[in-house]
């Protein structure tokens, strides 16, 4: 397996790098506390291009590969993890479907503005009683002549109080009839479309993640993405794409956290040295560089599987899985690093620790991604 | 028909590794001090129009600063590389990226960064220049066209030069001058879609090989050891007047005070 990278996708790397250090590094910490969206950063990332990096360049996006989209993600992440989240699930889970599912007409009104970064994106499928377990939505939209009528409650939807353009996840289809789960897009504005509370998270801070309902919202029949009842496979597909975005970030969040290790490995001198030259704290570095790295290989991996049109869903469940996780052990160890300090937030990787921690949780959890890769195992 | 303007950069090494050197892609980049220089040239052709040429000596590994330059909006990056450029020192370099810029002729204006960042000499500008027999003036922080010619400032200590510059001239530009836009997504895959990327030799500059590299080069490098720093920390102790007196005293001790 060749992971080296093209000279295309080492500009991609710096040229984000010195963006994201730049004008993300100085308020990464200042946002996270304040819980503020950063729009000031958000608008100038959408002018570059960030907000539609796969899509195909007549919709307005830069056409990147797979693997070009997992190393924006892992860099924006590294310095926050937030925004790293907005831009992900934007382009997986908000643009991607579009382009996949859309009609040419739903392309050229919602794509567009999407890939430009003149609107923001959000996938909407949990809901109070239903997140793995996606049959089990209660949200229904009701065709009345030309028009869905859409009662929806969503929660924890990312990006919910920004988003113009949501992908509402609802059952359709007649009472006493098969259920279908099918997705309507609403957008922001359409009388009855209420945003709800931003969530009071542990990390992502930064992300505006906030309840969404619909009351007898009535949006037109084509906003019906794909057909009636294809809900569950967008779900799926969007989900695939999506979770390569996370583990990414999950990539992301280990780097940085190791970075800041290394750093204060350097600076903290306990019994007379620099404590990185204690064996202890050295093993614990060597770990957390090896399960870095371990991670972004599984992402790369399975991004490359994307590029060339092979199957990837279980290699991109696999890294999802093993890149989120890590990021917890390695976040963990680096707040271990820290010592006290680690524990407070006047240090970074306080923020990273908090951080990582739901992406073990979203898109998939864990265990979900465990019982994914188990069937993937027996070839179903 | 607008100007013709030539960016001469290099691709640097900014971490050096222990031990010896290989020039891989992953360990070189655009020289910091060369992107001003880019973006000058850039600005000058939204002014009068035309098109920017970059050109860098190295190895191949140096295409990829080259199409950073595309991705900056330079129009088309030229390499010039062959086996017998290596080892060249400043002179023999300027020699080669003089051969180079004539094969570009008709110029207009010939940038370059102030220095490396890796070997700092500042010596390739003014040695290109004097080759080219066209005047240079190097620092430069601002440039405004008067009419046919360009008026060009630099600061010297205390003092502001301003110069009217006949063309075709050479500019190096300081550091903080010209500040580069952020390179976007689009601006990347265009770039490479472009296929601006040309790599000329020895024989395509018309040089010959004792003109270049190790036999072109007056000047060798002995020998490059890291320098050690002795600084130790030591804490003084007891209370704050015992502090002072303490340090006041090492202070004199020293020969400091």
């Amino acid at each position: 397996m060749n992971t080296g990278l093209t000279r295309k996708q080492r500009l991609v790397r710096s040229s984000v790098r010195s963006f994201c250090e730049r004008e993300l590094r100085p308020i990464a910490g200042e946002i996270d506390q304040e819980a503020r969206f950063p729009w000031e950063v958000v608008e100038k990332m959408g002018r570059l291009g960030y907000f539609g990096i796969q899509a195909p360049k007549e919709f307005g996006g830069a056409g990147m590969d797979s693997l070009s989209y997992s190393i924006i993600i892992e860099e924006i992440s590294r310095v926050s993890a937030s925004v790293g989240l907005c831009v992900t699930v934007h382009n997986s889970v908000g643009l991607y479907p579009v382009l996949a599912f859309g009609s040419e007409d739903q392309k050229t009104r919602w794509a567009v503005p999407l890939a430009r970064g003149e609107k923001i994106g959000a996938f909407c499928l949990t809901e109070p009683n239903a997140g793995s377990d996606a049959r089990g939505i209660e949200s229904t939209a009701v065709l009345k002549g030309d028009q869905f009528v859409i009662n929806a409650n969503k929660v924890f939807v990312t990006n919910g109080g920004v988003a113009d353009i949501c992908l509402i996840f609802v059952k359709t289809g007649v009472p006493g009839g098969a259920v279908k789960v099918s997705v309507v897009v609403a957008e922001r504005g359409t009388p009855g479309f209420v945003v709800g509370d931003l969530e009071d998270l542990c990390g992502m801070r930064a992300n505006p993640v906030s309840s969404i309902r619909l009351y007898d919202c009535a949006v037109p029949e084509s906003n019906l993405l794909g057909r009636d009842g294809d809900g569950l496979k967008i779900g799926l597909a969007a989900l695939d794409a999506g979770r390569m975005g996370i583990a990414a970030q999950a990539v992301g969040i280990g780097q940085g956290a190791l970075e800041e290790s290394l750093r204060y490995g350097k600076q903290r001198r306990q019994f007379g040295v620099p404590i990185e030259k204690h064996q202890a704290i050295q093993m614990m570095l060597a770990d957390m560089a090896t399960q870095v790295d371990a991670s972004r290989l599984l992402v790369y991996r399975a991004a490359g599987l994307r590029d060339r049109g092979e199957p990837f869903s279980q290699a991109a469940a696999m890294a999802k899985l093993y890149a989120s996780e890590a990021s917890c052990r390695v976040t963990d160890m680096a707040v271990q690093i820290h010592g006290g300090y680690g524990y407070s937030k006047a240090y970074a990787v306080e923020r990273y620790y908090r951080d990582a921690r739901v992406t073990r949780i979203y898109e998939g959890t864990s265990e979900v991604h465990r019982m994914v890769i188990f069937r993937g195992l027996l070839g179903k | 028909m607008g100007l013709h303007f030539v960016v001469c950069i290099k691709s640097v090494i900014m971490e050096p590794p222990e031990g010896d050197i290989v020039r891989s892609e992953e360990l070189l980049q655009l020289n910091p001090y060369d992107r001003p220089a880019v973006e000058a040239a850039l600005r000058l052709r939204e002014i009068r129009g035309g098109t920017v040429t970059t050109l860098s000596m190295g190895p191949e590994a140096g295409n990829a600063a080259l199409a950073e330059t595309l991705a900056m909006g330079a129009d088309r990056g030229i390499l010039l590389c062959d086996p017998a450029f290596k080892g060249s020192d400043t002179l023999a370099t300027s020699t080669i990226l003089a051969a180079g810029i004539r094969r570009l002729a008709p110029f207009d204006l010939i940038l370059f960064g102030t220095r490396t960042a890796d070997s700092d000499t500042g010596q390739v500008g003014p040695q290109t220049a004097v080759s080219l027999d066209i005047p240079m003036v190097t620092g430069v922080h601002s440039m405004e066209f008067m009419g046919a010619d360009l008026q060009v400032e630099r600061r010297m200590d205390e003092f502001i030069g301003k110069y009217l510059v006949t063309l075709p001239a050479a500019l190096s530009v300081s550091l903080r001058s010209f500040v580069p836009g952020d390179i976007g997504l689009e601006a990347i895959e265009a770039a490479f879609e472009k296929k601006a990327l040309e790599t000329w030799d020895l024989n395509d500059l018309g040089l010959s090989p004792e003109m270049t590299g190790d036999a072109g080069s007056p000047t060798r490098v002995i020998s490059m050891t890291k320098v050690k720093k002795d600084r130790t920390c030591e804490l003084l102790r007891g209370a704050p007047a015992e502090q002072a007196n303490e340090l006041v005293a090492r202070l004199k001790k020293s020969g400091m005070l």
